[in-house]
């Protein structure tokens, strides 16, 4: 028994990491199935990161996800308004975002700025909270019933709540994108924008609402980082993970059911990496074990482009293209 | 006719004339070309707006605005803090101007602060070799770590470059991932084998000694510049008067064209990955021989990135990306003092630095078009 729990462990630990992957994939699938690449992912996870610490130590959970919902949505319109009504440089305007991103999380973060938002917001809140560099992690809630199935109750249903909503919303977006008419209206967009135009699809308001969708995604996966998996603050504390997120997109081939087992992979990546240090394996250098999820990217990207393995992926024809109504 | 609405006109800019609205004296036309002064008045007026949009923003997070915007106006016009400007544009100016040259072929190298690791990682091997083994003599150290910290960082580049050539792989993510790579690479370094036996311990590299120093004639932040301007003009020459510029710029515009007209476009590539990546390289060289003196972890906090805004607020031009980048590093300077005064993370900084990256590209996008008040 001792065996099974330990392995219950490793992959629930697997579980609990792949989610900050998932939600993050699955935002910009969206974006880049009708067209965007949004290389902002990683500035909406920081500030995602950095409103879930404030907010959650002045308001609590619940206030603290909406507001990183508020948030991520408006870095998503201003990603959507750069890129689809300016027409900007789509990598440009993605390095520009996350940089914005690091700066305002930083800043959001700083001991006095930080106590000033907090006690804006809460004027009682304690001075504990405030200085803390924590908050209080959600609390995982076990499905009855389903969470005494040995190995997968423990693995899959004993997690906080953002898991399940990252699996769920996995489901439910791949059933969008590839069952409803909205869906195949996003996908068209990002194939051949003018021809979905002529059939009297707003190419601008998919790609709009895309992007929002992306951001808040992208503020969840930040929020969830934070608040569901190491609640303690740290700089840059997404430490690329939102680039990563982009590749993995890749080896998910634009579909959300493809990108849990991508992010699974990536989580397991993350989880051997921890394990390895716990081993007392190079527990003097740990830099080549920290250097396994951009390997693993980079060979997976490598692999991908590989001429028989991309035929059958099907990149978005008008990826990274803006779109001029003529 | 009823006059249409002002978005739906705005869209349609595929046609070089649009009207805005009927009744309005307006008219919105898009440049064939744009003329140096417009383009140069256009890039100080966004240059502004992003230093007020800056200012708004961290005055609603409540630091005091006014103070920041005197403290970056000083750093400008006092010597000695110029001065440190001048020495922090080199760096940045030096990726600066190697960037220029792949983002005119279209390859977007995202990793000039990778590639500035690898050339940190390369100076110091050289000098460890002088300093332990005794294999250069001193006279030779610096030629030796230059040449070293340029070939390696643009072999490293080179490595993106490859894989997009030959196989079509992004080169945004993998330049991106290769960043993480080689500063993780660094830190293994100091920390590990190349840590100073009498450093107590502390990750540092042993201090440079005085010959693998930059700058002991007129000090380092001159030669600096002295040396970032003849790069900057050689690059330019290369550009504008080699078959080389021709090729890279038909390559960056067109590689189907740039083929059938015989270029070899692999070729091509590997040459403006070698000097993209080489120039980020000799970047790192000064970070390390003509500013910090020994290699530690984290060496450069991001000025690599800091060196894409400054290819961009120069327009891609080698030259110009000399007095961009010694705004960037004037920026750098009064974070910096801000850091010590105001007690503002260097976080400050960088959400200046991306506000600028924006407003740089949109004036971009507003360059392209003019108002005609009048018909």
């Amino acid at each position: 028994m001792v065996e099974l729990s330990w392995i219950e462990g490793v992959l629930a630990l697997t579980v609990q990491f792949g989610t900050v992957y998932l939600l993050a994939s699955l935002g910009e699938i969206y974006a880049e199935r009708s067209g965007i690449l949004n290389l902002g992912m990683e500035g909406m996870m920081i500030v995602g990161a950095a409103i879930a610490f404030v907010f959650t130590n002045a308001l609590g959970h619940l206030l603290s996800l909406v507001s990183v919902v508020l948030i991520g949505a408006l870095m998503g319109l201003l990603l959507a308004f750069l890129v689809v009504t300016l027409r900007l440089n789509q990598v440009v305007v993605g390095l520009a975002l996350t940089l914005f991103g690091y700066g305002l999380s930083g800043l959001l973060t700083q001991p006095a700025i930080r106590a000033r938002i907090m006690r804006a917001l809460n004027p009682e809140v304690p001075e504990v909270r405030i200085v803390t560099q924590q908050a209080e992690a959600l609390r995982a809630v076990k499905v009855p019933v389903l969470s005494d199935i040995p190995v997968v109750g423990p693995v899959l249903f004993s997690q906080n709540a953002l898991v399940y909503f990252a699996l769920i919303a996995a489901v439910v977006m791949w059933f969008v994108l590839f069952r409803t008419s909205i869906g195949l209206a996003i996908r068209s967009v990002g194939e051949n924008p003018s021809m979905a135009d002529s059939l009297g699809i707003n190419v601008f308001r998919i790609r709009y609402v895309t992007s929002v969708i992306a951001g808040v995604m992208g503020a969840l996966a930040g929020a969830y980082l934070f608040i569901g998996y190491q609640p303690f603050w740290v700089e840059m504390m997404t430490n690329g993970r939102g680039f990563i997120a982009l590749a993995l997109v890749i080896l998910a081939s634009w579909s959300p059911i493809r990108a849990v087992f991508g992010s699974l992979l990536f989580g397991g990546v993350e989880v051997i990496q921890f394990r390895l240090q716990l081993f007392g394996f190079a527990a003097q250098t740990p830099q080549f074990v920290l250097m396994l999820p951009y390997v693993v990217a980079i060979v997976t990207l490598t692999v991908l482009s590989v001429e028989s393995v991309r035929k059958r992926l099907g990149v978005p024809e008008a990826l990274g293209k803006p779109y001029y109504r003529e | 006719m009823k006059p249409l609405k002002l978005r739906d006109r705005f869209l349609s800019a595929g046609s070089h004339y649009i009207d805005v609205a009927i009744r309005i004296p307006l008219r919105i036309e898009r440049r064939l070309e744009v003329p140096a002064s417009v383009s140069l008045a256009m890039t100080v007026v966004f240059l502004a707006l992003a230093l007020l949009f800056a200012a708004f923003l961290m005055q609603a997070l409540g630091i005091d605005a006014m103070s920041v915007l005197h403290q970056i106006a000083t750093v400008f016009t006092t010597r000695e803090l110029l001065t440190a400007a001048f020495l922090r544009s080199v760096p940045i100016g030096l990726a600066a101007v190697g960037l220029t040259v792949s983002f005119r072929a279209n390859f977007w190298n995202i990793g000039a602060e990778g590639q500035m690791f690898m050339g940190m990682f390369a100076s110091t091997g050289i000098v460890l070799l002088h300093a332990y083994y005794g294999l250069i003599p001193g006279w030779a150290l610096l030629p030796a770590m230059a040449a070293a910290s340029f070939v390696a960082g643009g072999l490293y580049c080179a490595l993106s470059g490859v894989l997009r050539s030959k196989l079509g792989v992004n080169e945004v993510l993998t330049t991106l991932m290769m960043n993480f790579i080689a500063i993780l690479f660094v830190d293994y370094l100091v920390y590990g084998p190349w840590r100073d036996p009498r450093g107590y311990g502390f990750p540092l590299s042993i201090p440079f000694p005085p010959e693998a120093r930059f700058g002991g004639l007129m000090g380092e932040a001159y030669e600096g510049l002295a040396l970032l301007a003849v790069l900057a003009v050689l690059t330019h020459l290369l550009m504008t008067r080699t078959t080389f510029g021709v090729d890279v710029k038909v390559v960056g515009e067109n590689p189907y064209i740039a083929g059938i007209a015989g270029v070899r476009i692999p070729r091509t590539y590997f040459l403006v990955n070698l000097i993209s990546g080489g120039l980020a390289g000799l970047a790192g060289f000064f970070l390390l021989s003509g500013i910090i003196g020994r290699l530690r972890p984290r060496a450069s906090p991001g000025y690599g990135y800091t060196a894409i805004i400054i290819a961009f607020l120069a327009g891609l031009h080698p030259i110009l990306a000399i007095p961009a980048a010694v705004f960037m590093g004037g920026l750098i300077v009064a974070g910096d003092v801000l850091q010590a005064t105001l007690n503002l993370p260097f976080a400050a900084v960088q959400l200046l630095q991306s506000t600028i990256f924006v407003m740089i590209v949109v004036a971009e996008f507003v360059k392209r078009y003019r108002i005609i008040w009048r018909w």
